[in-house]
């Protein structure tokens, strides 16, 4: 066999895969066997994702389709199809309509000061510090706490006769505050929400990594100041990281559970409990699922918000589009 | 070809067969690991023999009464943690617990109308350690007869009860305040004990360092239905498919609870115990009453210093309204008509309420013991002790039962009341508003209830 003859040997499968022809034979064995083989390992080495995603994703959401067209309640005997009913119900509740709008309002805030705080703190530590790799672990710490050990901190922390902060205001001789409730409660969250900041930092320090460094010398060369820089070089080499925690962010936010977790009483029965402002649309969820029983009521709230983040998360990219600046050509790929 | 890139190629699974079957394979594994999910929880005994699954709080059954009852009878225990939301996974999976926890006062009539709660009358009437005639009428919280609790077949039993409206005082802050201590014999009115709260207080910055008096029950709802029946009145209808909030007894009721929260004198919806209940504040010396019965004892008995200077009061009275000291809870145990071991589960019933465990509870002043051949274990070796029972014991002459509607879970209600009462205790609506709110939302959902149940 010549060195030429290699090619074609080897090419040979290749293009029957291609074409879908399957039956050629060589040296007894069928060709398609590699193709084959090649299929069996990608199912083989997805299925672990794909039995995962039926089980716990695909299957769950078909269930909790079905129950939203019932008024099914876990227990009694005599639940029944009620079509849309549970749909129309919500368009008419007040407290689902409140509870969206706060969690959107949370949204709008948390995701844009977490960004700021994440990127802000992403820059500090890509700087040249001493015991830099100390400083990184320290900031990213909070984010790997549990948020119910979070939440449990943070309830001791701003208890109104018990709590830290009070007893820091009260060496300044101000009187306590009750921060667990309205109007502070809401500060107490977001505050919550930026500890975690670190999570956010993390992505952007490996998306500040990868701005190359001659852009930044060019710059600078040309007379640039340092904000121009970050401005116009280093921000649009970062928005598709940036893009990319916007709308994980938006999703995790509108999906929050942290109001519960600092909840004087965090059980069904205490989740309306919950001050106003943080009664969000997952409070709402909770308490129709395990306060009331109406499972039926709380999956269409569920599918709702579902259709509502696809929405959201399409809004997103289609008004980003104009300005996240995506380094590679992803048609170069193909 | 398309036929074969379809997927009739041998050696070639087609995509969507291979997703028939690994919905399949994942359905099977699912359904194993989640009907193992009972089993795999803290506080599983190991051995052979019977064993049972029992879905109580972790204090209830600690792991030296797992042994025990493993050695005693034999029987293996696996505990799973207290939880709604589980109980309602593994009854709709087909694999209750074997035995659960419950309020009496509220769960027993909301299990039974929905026919999963076994009728344990021919276990009771076969068993010579709990005799129908030992039985305790608090026990009774556990009959319904499908309209009314208190009557009709037995689907539980209490392993304890008290008269949750009486109250404990701390008699070392009614002397610092300089308040006169209540009567142990003769009940104060809750206006009264309203303003000695509010003498007993003590702030400071803006912070309560001392309550002055809790007074918030079992659970909001159970508290305001035996308000409302100290008031005179009765918070539902005949037949438990309404509630009126807006009758003369029913707003007498609500306006003391809402005024009681408004003072701050103590923990309520809007000023939360961090503690997030009273046992480990009243023994810090921190509350100087506490709306608590007197299963309380057992905790402030293990504190001699807080018991020595600790008094036990009868339930307060509305003026003008009757006398009645409720029991607002008689937790105990039910069993779900689809256990699987309900034989086994019946030799630990047994046994958890008439045999070692029932008198170890008795004797150590955790509420008064459901069986009446047990009451002379009640603690009474202290001078302390002695004076509390003796409170007890005439109280129990007032004891009522407050029937409950069996077409509501208490949390639902108790989430509706949690929804719009802090609005009230903030003085942003009056207890009219108040009244007529709770009136609409917890009528809507026991209207549901009622056609869920039939």
């Amino acid at each position: 066999m010549t060195v030429g003859q290699i090619p074609q040997a080897v090419e040979r499968p290749r293009s029957a895969a291609r074409t879908g022809t399957g039956a050629v034979r060589s040296g007894g064995l069928p060709r398609t066997s590699m193709t084959a083989r090649r299929h069996r390992a990608f199912y083989m080495f997805t299925s672990p994702w794909i039995v995962g995603f039926l089980l716990l994703t695909v299957g769950p959401m078909a269930y909790a389709l079905w129950l939203s067209f019932t008024t099914f309640d876990g227990i009694s005997p005599n639940w029944s199809f009620v079509g849309l009913a549970n749909y129309r119900e919500l368009l008419a509740d007040q407290v689902t309509w409140d509870s969206l709008s706060r969690a959107g309002v949370f949204a709008l805030t948390s995701v844009p000061l977490s960004i700021a705080a994440g990127l802000a703190l992403a820059v500090l530590v890509n700087r040249p510090l001493r015991a830099r790799g100390l400083w990184r672990t320290l900031l990213y710490l909070p984010a790997v706490v549990p948020p119910v050990g979070a939440g449990l901190v943070f309830k001791a922390l701003f208890n109104r006769d018990s709590g830290a902060a009070n007893g820091v205001l009260n060496i300044f001789g101000i009187d306590a505050i009750a921060w667990l409730d309205d109007p502070y409660a809401r500060y107490v969250i977001l505050m919550a929400v930026l500890w975690g900041a670190g999570n956010v930092m993390i992505i952007s320090l490996a998306g500040l990594q990868d701005v190359p460094r001659e852009l930044h010398e060019a710059a600078r060369i040309d007379g640039a100041s340092a904000w121009r820089t970050f401005r116009s070089v280093t921000v649009p080499l970062l928005s598709p990281v940036l893009l990319f925690q916007a709308v994980t962010g938006m999703i995790a936010s509108v999906q929050t559970i942290m109001p519960l977790l600092i909840a004087a009483n965090p059980t069904p029965a205490g989740v309306t409990a919950i001050p106003q402002t943080n009664y969000m649309y997952m409070m709402h969820v909770f308490a129709e699922y395990f306060a009331l029983g109406r499972y039926g009521y709380a999956s269409a709230l569920l599918w709702v918000l579902f259709v509502l983040i696809l929405i959201a998360t399409g809004l997103i990219f289609k008004l980003t589009s104009g300005v996240v600046f995506y380094n590679v050509d992803p048609e170069a790929k193909k | 070809m398309h036929a074969q890139a379809a997927g009739t190629r041998p050696g070639r699974p087609s995509r969507r067969r291979f997703l028939a079957l690994s919905a399949a394979g994942g359905a099977a594994v699912g359904a194993t690991a989640l009907s193992g999910c009972a089993l795999r929880v803290a506080g599983a005994a190991t051995g052979g023999g019977e064993s049972i699954t029992m879905m109580v709080k972790l204090d209830d059954v600690s792991t030296e009464l797992i042994q025990q009852a493993q050695r005693e009878l034999g029987i293996a225990i696996t505990v799973v943690q207290d939880d709604i939301t589980r109980l309602i996974a593994m009854l709709t999976s087909g694999n209750p617990p074997d035995l659960v926890r419950g309020v009496g006062a509220l769960d027993a009539p909301f299990y039974a109308a929905r026919g999963v709660a076994e009728n344990l009358d021919p276990y009771f009437a076969a068993s010579s350690v709990l005799r129908v005639e030992d039985l305790d009428p608090a026990n009774d919280l556990w009959r319904f007869d499908g309209t009314t609790q208190g009557k009709g077949p037995r689907y539980g039993m209490a392993k304890d009860f008290s008269q949750d409206a009486m109250f404990w005082f701390n008699t070392a802050q009614f002397d610092r305040a300089g308040v006169e201590y209540p009567s142990e014999t003769e009940p104060i009115t809750y206006e009264e004990w309203a303003e000695k709260a509010e003498r007993l207080v003590v702030r400071k910055n803006g912070q309560t360092t001392v309550y002055g008096g809790s007074y918030n029950g079992v659970n909001i709802v159970i508290l305001l239905t035996n308000l409302v029946a100290a008031a005179g009145g009765r918070l539902f209808s005949p037949d438990f498919t309404r509630v009126d909030f807006t009758t003369p007894e029913a707003r007498r009721a609500l306006t003391w609870y809402v005024e009681y929260a408004k003072a701050k004198v103590g923990p309520s919806l809007i000023q939360p115990n961090p503690d997030a209940w009273d046992g480990p504040t009243y023994v810090a010396n921190r509350m100087a009453m506490s709306g608590s019965g007197y299963w309380l004892g057992g905790m402030i008995n293990a504190e001699p210093k807080i018991a020595e200077v600790s008094r036990l009061a009868p339930a307060p009275v509305f003026e003008g309204g009757p006398r009645i000291s409720s029991c607002q809870a008689g937790t105990g145990m039910w069993m779900p008509k689809k256990a699987r071991n309900k034989d086994a589960a019946w030799r630990v019933f047994e046994w958890f309420f008439g045999e070692g465990p029932a008198k170890a509870r008795a004797a150590g002043g955790w509420g008064i013991p459901t069986l009446k051949s047990l009451r002379p274990l009640m603690p009474k070796k202290e001078e302390y002790q002695k004076r509390v029972l003796r409170v007890q014991e005439a109280e129990l002459r007032h004891f009522s039962v407050t029937p409950f509607t069996p077409y509501a879970k208490w949390d639902a209600l108790e989430a509706l009341i949690n929804q719009v009462m802090p609005a009230a205790m903030n003085g942003a609506i009056s207890v009219d508003t108040l009244a007529g709110r709770l009136n609409s939302s917890i009528n809507e959902q026991l209207k549901r209830g009622k056609e869920q149940v039939g």
